[in-house]
């Protein structure tokens, strides 16, 4: 009888301790699913949002990459424009540095009294001032004989004056009305900076083609 | 009849210990689901930042494949122009001074 009543409550007792294993069991299998549950849950949110990160980055790719092909084709125009632009100073340097040698040679002084002449006819004749550079002031200049062919290309009497003033110029004249109201300025210089926007184009037709 | 008393006495006691062990182990799965409760959410996170984080380092790549596409075709385009500087010089040595006596003719017509 005693014997019985053992085995029957040692079954209770083993009965309840799997039962309580099976309750736990439950629970840790029902959290792990949970937890699973939740981190897959986390890797959906970031993946609805991958598209847009990826979107972004290509478009910044591609925008950055635009702005540097842009500076790089703005950098190799300006290295070509800086190259022209260097020749075509340098040739107008020379041009002036040929200028200087010309001014000392005896072909000068027909231009020079050309130069006084236009000018000259310009302002319309009468009385008027030439002004020169030190070295042209010395030169053998008929102010007298040029006056008297400009009165008779205008039509009214002219008088010209060596100015005692000294311009800084490569050559040319200066012509001023005597009441220094009027100045024409044909030097060579002058003649240069008028007409620089037409050299530069015809040099650069002439160096570059 | 008094053996059956205490039969029945020592069931009543075997029971009363299998629903304190049964109750323990209630209490030990709402432990353990309570637990499971507050790392739900810093799991959820650690796999969202992971997850953004691998996706962050793909675009960072994406990025510096393109920038060095970029200087790949920024260094050709240099070069393309200092080719081109160094064409324009070879002409205007050539026609340097051509160029030189137009401004002459030009200043001195």
């Amino acid at each position: 009888m005693m014997e019985s009543l053992r085995v029957i409550t040692e079954t209770i007792l083993q009965e309840a301790k799997k039962s309580a294993e099976s309750i736990i069991q439950e629970a840790q299998e029902s959290v792990e699913a949970m937890l699973e549950k939740q981190r897959q849950l986390g890797i959906q949110r970031a993946n609805e949002l991958i598209p847009s990160i990826l979107k972004k980055a290509e478009s910044e790719a591609g925008f950055n990459k635009l702005s540097i092909m842009a500076n790089a084709k703005i950098k190799a125009n300006w290295a070509v424009l800086s190259e022209k632009e260097r020749w075509i100073a340098a040739v107008l340097n020379e041009a002036k540095n040929m200028l200087r040698i010309f001014t000392q040679s005896k072909e000068y002084l027909p231009i020079l009294e050309k130069l006084i002449a236009e000018a000259c006819i310009i302002l319309g004749g009468e009385e008027l001032e030439v002004l020169l550079n030190e070295h042209d002031s010395t030169l053998q200049l008929e102010l007298d004989k040029l006056a008297k062919e400009i009165g008779e290309k205008n039509g009214s009497k002219t008088k010209l004056r060596l100015s005692e003033e000294k311009i800084e110029v490569i050559g040319g004249a200066v012509v001023a009305t005597m009441n220094g109201k009027v100045v024409m300025d044909n030097t060579f210089d002058d003649i240069i900076r008028r007409r620089e926007k037409d050299l530069r184009f015809k040099i650069a037709k002439i160096l570059f083609e | 009849m008094l053996v059956l008393l205490e039969v029945f006495k020592a069931i009543k006691e075997k029971n009363l210990e299998t629903k304190k062990i049964i109750n323990e182990a209630n209490a030990q799965a709402e432990k353990i689901k309570k637990e499971a409760e507050k790392k739900a959410l810093s799991l959820y996170e650690e796999a969202y930042e992971l997850t953004l984080s691998q996706a962050e380092q793909k675009a960072k790549e994406l990025k510096r494949k393109a920038a060095k596409e970029a200087e790949r075709e920024l260094s050709e385009i240099l070069s393309h122009g200092d080719e081109q500087a160094k064409e324009i010089a070879t002409k205007a040595r050539k026609n340097f001074e051509k160029a030189v006596n137009a401004v002459l003719n030009e200043i001195l017509q």
